[in-house]
């Protein structure tokens, strides 16, 4: 069915204007990181860059412990997300395709893990991870990370293997597979999209994560991105083109990853699934 | 002498010696909240030089965030890891005395003041309970900050009342600019903001000598009152507005005039840097008020571990810090921004001889005349309520602005309802 010329022009016009609003504030922060101080505070924003430095990404790169961060986040983030990967795969098959007495009632209520705000569990979780000695340590976070993003990953992942047909498994259990090799073998290239999403979801929730990394992390060698940006950024007197010239870094390296990964999960879907 | 008792003495003194040697240094943890890496690197440079010259000694520095100190602390202390020396405001020191974390420093104080001279305003909000409770390290307080050419060419004169300063502020308002940038966000620098209008009204208690709140006061109302109208002459953003926001506006020239504890680094960095131009003086007082006063921050230190061995050695250190010598170099890890607590601290070469605080050494000078007139807020009696903490924490002072800028309601009414969230909060 061809569109009418309105049509056409309603739907680029919608997708035109999704892009700019989700667009503009990258392109304001990638812009700002390379303008001179003057013309980032100046009165009448400029769209398009008048000037050209890279002065703040020096002094991010040199002045401050920014590295550091960066390689930090991207050490709990890879392994918060294997890990919740790892515990949502084998979680959400048991809750879709075994039997054990409450499981129905278990599955409507672990996402009751997000009705207590992070801050409730803040203190006791400090002195529990005091006792074991995990202040001030990346594991503490991955913990947490985990245990936050685990529940709705679960029922992400219970999502996707709900839409895998049933033929394929059962053409397995009569080929003698067992459990294991049907969910490692058959199901886990078929679910390749999905456990690309609860991955990425588990990854920017690691990234981004603020509260538990501001308390659990006391030095500033272990510090996180977000909680290393903030102290960089100030409090009473702003430096607008290091904070620019730091989301920019912080964004770029998530951008790529995903990019990468993203395509080459979505590149296996279902190639040989039935045979 | 024998030769067995010369092997004795020999061997008294070896064993001596090696104890010496291998005795443990003391190690001191200090968490501050100068996270910015300039001020790190230097309070890095100052510790460095303390350890070296005091082997017996090791200080190390973990910069905290404000942000989440106020939970971060009292949660590492019940856990047993707390720092042994730690920055803080009026307060924050409040809530650490109430978990029994902070150890009084009278006598090192008293000490220091006989040495260095304290400026009151600095130990007045750490002096309560019959106790010092945290050793002044640098002090910040309100000014009004505007270019002497922008003033000019409008041809008017610095204002130091209320009614010149309204008349400037409606003067300066042309072109789409505004004639002032003040803060109407329920956050601390609105606070400050609205705080440094009710000093100069006469309402800088916040709390009768019983711990009963005195906030719904004629001379609240009339600061309220003349803040919210000024509030009309400034960007239509203010309701977002932090320290940065409005230093911007300063800096790109949309503000004519902002009250804020120091724009010197900013100015020079990202705007003009004209030394000549930029012009600074105390906040304008009502008309019915004789002279000028503003809110200031002193910052301290606080001694936290119950380790005797540790105390003394902090108290090396902290007498170390407050010397000219070294002081100075403190300050100016912030220059134009940290003002010194001391005497003679506002005398120290090390603290003038700094690049930018030479540069701006008038509107240095008037920084520190201003902050000898600072109070705080709930901490200007004598007494100290524990409640002041919440009331600080909960932005009550700016949530009473918001009822008046946002919600319309008459500044009379808006106190009346600022009272009585102060009641309540004080009351939990």
């Amino acid at each position: 069915m061809r569109r009418t010329l309105g049509q056409s022009l309603s739907l680029y016009g919608g997708l035109l204007l999704i892009a700019l609003v989700i667009g503009l504030p990258f392109w304001w922060v990638l812009t700002g990181s390379i303008k001179l101080p003057k013309e980032i505070i100046q009165r009448v924003p400029t769209m398009v860059p008048q000037s050209f430095t890279l002065q703040h990404f020096e002094k991010l790169l040199q002045a401050s412990d920014f590295p550091v961060y960066l390689l930090n986040s991207m050490v709990v983030a890879l392994f918060s997300t294997a890990f919740t990967v790892l515990l949502a795969l084998p979680a959400a098959y048991a809750f879709f395709r075994m039997e054990f007495p409450g499981r129905n009632a278990l599955y409507k209520t672990i996402l009751l893990a997000y009705a207590f705000p992070g801050v409730v569990v803040l203190i006791p979780l400090y002195g529990l991870f005091a006792k074991v000695g995990l202040i001030d340590s990346p594991v503490a976070l991955v913990i947490v990370n985990v245990a936050f993003a685990l529940p709705f990953s679960i029922w992400m992942m219970r999502s996707f293997l709900s839409s895998v047909p049933r033929e394929i498994e059962e053409a397995a259990v009569v080929d003698g597979a067992p459990t294991l090799t049907i969910l490692v073998r058959i199901l886990m290239p078929l679910i390749a999209p999905g456990i690309a999403s609860v991955a990425i979801f588990a990854f920017i929730s690691s990234w981004t994560e603020y509260l538990f990394a501001s308390v659990l992390i006391v030095s500033d060698a272990r510090r996180t991105i977000p909680v290393g940006f903030a102290g960089i950024i100030g409090q009473y007197q702003i430096d607008w083109g290091l904070l620019l010239a730091g989301a920019t870094a912080a964004i770029i390296p998530v951008v790529i990853l995903f990019a990468l990964v993203g395509r080459w999960f979505v590149s296996g879907l279902t190639d040989g699934a039935v045979k | 002498m024998g030769l067995t008792r010369i092997l004795t003495l020999a061997g008294f003194a070896a064993t001596l010696l090696a104890g010496t040697a291998y005795a443990e240094p003391v190690n001191l943890t200090l968490w501050h909240m100068e996270q910015p890496p300039h001020r790190v690197q230097r309070m890095k440079e100052l510790l460095d030089e303390f350890n070296a010259a005091h082997p017996d000694i090791q200080v190390k520095q973990e910069p905290q965030s404000w942000g989440e100190i106020y939970a971060k602390a009292p949660a590492a202390f019940a856990a047993g890891n707390g720092p042994d020396l730690l920055f803080t405001i009026p307060d924050f020191t409040t809530v650490l005395k109430g978990i029994d974390a902070v150890v009084p420093v009278d006598d090192l104080v008293k000490d220091l003041d006989a040495k260095h001279g304290f400026v009151k305003a600095t130990l007045a909000p750490y002096q309560y309970d019959d106790h010092v409770w945290a050793v002044p390290a640098y002090n910040m307080a309100i000014s009004l900050w505007y270019r002497n050419s922008v003033l000019k060419a409008a041809g008017v004169e610095v204002p130091k009342t209320w009614s010149q300063w309204q008349a400037a502020a409606e003067k300066l308002s042309t072109d789409g600019k505004s004639g002032i940038g003040l803060p109407a966000n329920k956050q601390l620098y609105t606070d400050q903001t609205v705080y440094s209008f009710m000093v100069n009204s006469g309402a800088a208690d916040i709390y009768n000598a019983d711990g009963s709140i005195a906030f719904d006061k004629p001379e609240t109302v009339k600061a309220y009152d003349f803040y919210s109208k000024l509030a009309k002459l400034s960007p239509a953003d203010n309701g977002t507005w932090t320290w940065g926001e409005a230093e911007a506006c300063f800096a790109n020239s949309t503000c004519g005039m902002i009250l804020q504890f120091g724009v010197i680094n900013t100015y020079d960095t990202q705007a003009e840097g004209d030394a000549a131009d930029l012009g600074v003086a105390p906040v304008p007082h009502a008309d019915d008020q004789s002279e000028s006063a503003t809110i200031s921050y002193s910052n301290a230190i606080m001694l936290t571990t119950k380790d005797e061995a540790k105390q003394k050695a902090a108290k090396v250190f902290l007498t170390w810090l407050l010397e000219p010598a070294n002081y100075g170099r403190f300050l100016t890890m912030e220059p134009g921004l940290f003002l010194p607590v001391t005497d003679d601290g506002a005398k120290a070469d090390s603290f003038w001889n700094d690049k930018t605080v030479t540069k701006y050494k008038s509107q240095v000078e008037t920084m520190i005349a201003n902050s000898h007139t600072g109070k705080l807020f709930g901490f200007t009696t004598g007494k100290v309520f524990p409640s002041i903490g919440a009331i600080s924490a909960q932005n009550v002072i700016a949530e009473t602005l918001q009822h008046i800028v946002v919600d319309g309601q008459s500044a009379g009414d808006a106190v009346k309802a600022g009272q009585g969230r102060m009641s309540e909060v004080a009351k939990k």
